[in-house]
């Protein structure tokens, strides 16, 4: 496909289509430098011109034509039909070349060579379109020797092949797609903030005009405005859920923004935009997962991708590491909850591996006062409900054994320890 | 600070869009601080309200919209949710409830609002509020339009 092929602007350095452009950004890539003209028997430019001319050896690549279907070379076609009046391809001798806006391109030999390019010489889907027409407008009109284009709905111009049925549909949903976007963000244009109460699309920087989608609703934000109001910090008796984390204005609760150029007008758009961003956060390496050295806490559910690498502490255990407490206010349930949290991961883990070992009955006093001290903790922050995460049980003092088991009640664990 | 001002900016040139629209609001910016405003808000027709205009102020934070203006009575009222002596507003939306949503506008309404409908289980004056939960509405009523006559309406003569 023509992807694969250096882009002739970009290796000039002038590229206006930047990552749009249909032709390969990548050095490594093959040019198609070659001359076309020169191929079709006349390059006016002879030894100046900047592109190679070889002869039309290896079929050329459809450069030219984005359907990517393969069509024989011009020279192959000419060659073909038995009305063409070009049979020798070889270089047309360098005094017959002269440069297009020379007067003596008016000189016989030359409108001869001219001649050669007469349409009807070919198949109608082998000749290209008028590029006039196709831009817009033709200065020849109906006196054109080319074909003109039908009439793209989309776009208007006269670029649709005739006789090329794939080039024409790519051509129209590329347009529609084109035309689609263009819709799209004049109407984000208007669109204002309901925070900052100005538009989107108008702020000062252009870091700051993008779009904040929430997922669970379709109030538009500044992405800096929504972010913002969700890490501010909450004063007295807010919420953080029912609060920040809810919509400013119909406060429905979404847990991730999604930021956003462009503002959407369907469910579709909206969920494209999510969706993008999710692929694109699942090709980031995630921080706080480390290469399965570090402990994640989202856990399965992180937007970004967790990769284990090989002599990692996740490829080692096949679990995450420890978490390292952190320096946290105390006197909160929720330092308690955590630290608590941390602590069973400590024991479980060594625990499960051996390195402390609870089946020492050495250990075993000491072992049943921090269990009292945790279970004192997770109490007071549980109020002995029913704890769907893994929790340490000791069933019998006796034997010192230590069982991991899931949904326990706590006042059972407590009669079980005989406190 | 910068954000702050450019959005009060904004709520400056929309509240004098919007004068005529709104006749029981009227907002109006400090001369020389746009973080300090004051309002003249009618009060609700069939309340015990009605008749009186009420002064607001509002002290506007540095991290508005994020955090709640702070709004109190100037006028003196007899309300379940107000206090008598400071004017303190008891509303969610200017504590718990803020979202940056709403405008110094719109929190007008919401007072307005408060006033047509008191919340008498949360009271910051007690004696209003007692009143209104024993069930004397005669009393409360009798007992607030006396205070808008004394003190939200024009002296006569």
């Amino acid at each position: 496909m023509s992807k694969r092929i250096l882009c002739k602007f970009f290796a000039h350095g002038a590229c206006l289509k930047g990552d749009n452009c249909e032709f390969s950004h990548d050095w490594k890539d093959p040019t198609n430098n070659i001359c076309t003209y020169y191929q079709r028997g006349v390059c006016s430019y002879g030894s100046r011109c900047r592109y190679e001319h070889v002869k039309a050896s290896r079929p050329q690549p459809s450069a030219s034509s984005s359907s990517g279907v393969p069509r024989p070379s011009p020279t192959l076609a000419s060659n073909l039909l038995a009305c063409a009046p070009v049979t020798d391809v070889s270089p047309v001798p360098s005094s017959c070349s002269k440069p297009a806006w020379s007067l003596d391109s008016l000189h016989q030999d030359s409108v001869d060579e001219v001649d050669t390019f007469v349409p009807g010489t070919a198949k109608p889907e082998e000749q290209p379109i008028c590029s006039f027409a196709a831009a817009g407008d033709c200065p020849r009109g109906d006196e054109c020797p080319h074909i003109h284009g039908d009439i793209c709905p989309t776009c208007g111009k006269r670029c649709l092949h005739p006789f090329r049925p794939e080039e024409r549909e790519e051509h129209k949903k590329v347009c529609e797609k084109k035309h689609n976007q263009l819709e799209a963000l004049k109407r984000s244009q208007e669109i204002e903030c309901c925070v900052c109460l100005e538009r989107v699309l108008s702020k000062a920087t252009p870091a700051e005009r993008k779009f904040g989608v929430l997922t669970e609703c379709d109030h538009a934000f500044c992405i800096g405005c929504i972010r913002n109001w969700r890490s501010s910090s909450p004063s007295t008796g807010m919420d953080v859920n029912s609060t920040l984390r809810a919509c400013p204005i119909c406060r429905k609760l979404s847990y991730f923004v999604v930021p956003s150029v462009i503002w959407f007008s369907a469910p579709e758009e909206k969920k494209e935009i999510i969706d993008n961003y999710r692929d694109k956060l699942r090709s980031i390496d995630c921080k706080h997962f480390n290469f399965g050295d570090g402990n994640c806490p989202f856990g399965t559910s992180c937007f970004y991708k967790h990769t284990v690498k090989p002599g990692s502490y996740a490829w080692k255990y096949h679990m995450p590491p420890p978490r390292r407490p952190r320096p946290r206010p105390s006197g909160s349930n929720l330092s308690d909850v955590d630290s608590l949290v941390n602590m069973m991961g400590n024991i479980l883990s060594e625990g499960e591996y051996g390195s402390i070992g609870f089946e020492d009955s050495d250990d075993d006093e000491l072992t049943s006062t921090d269990m009292m001290m945790l279970l004192m903790h997770m109490d007071h922050a549980y109020h002995d409900g029913r704890l769907e995460e893994v929790v340490l049980r000791h069933l019998d003092a006796e034997d010192g054994q230590t069982v991991i088991a899931k949904e326990i009640r706590l006042s059972d664990f407590l009669e079980d320890m005989h406190i | 600070m910068q954000t702050s001002r450019a959005r009060l900016f904004k709520e400056y040139k929309e509240v004098q869009r919007e004068k005529v629209a709104d006749p029981d609001i009227q907002l109006v910016c400090d001369d020389t601080n746009i973080f300090k405003w004051t309002a003249l808000i009618k009060g609700p027709s069939e309340t015990p309200y009605e008749g009186g205009v009420f002064q607001l102020a509002f002290a506007v934070p540095e991290p508005y919209p994020l955090q709640p203006p702070q709004v109190r009575f100037l006028t003196k009222i007899f309300h379940p949710n107000v206090h008598f002596k400071t004017g303190e507003i008891c509303l969610d939306i200017l504590k718990n409830a803020w979202s940056p949503a709403w405008t110094l506008q719109s929190v007008c309404r919401a007072i307005i609002a408060l006033m047509a409908h008191p919340e008498p289980d949360s009271p910051l004056n007690c004696d209003s509020g007692n009143l209104l939960r024993s069930g004397d509405v005669r009393g409360f009523n009798s007992m607030a339009r006396m205070y808008t006559r004394l003190a939200a309406m024009p002296k006569k003569g």
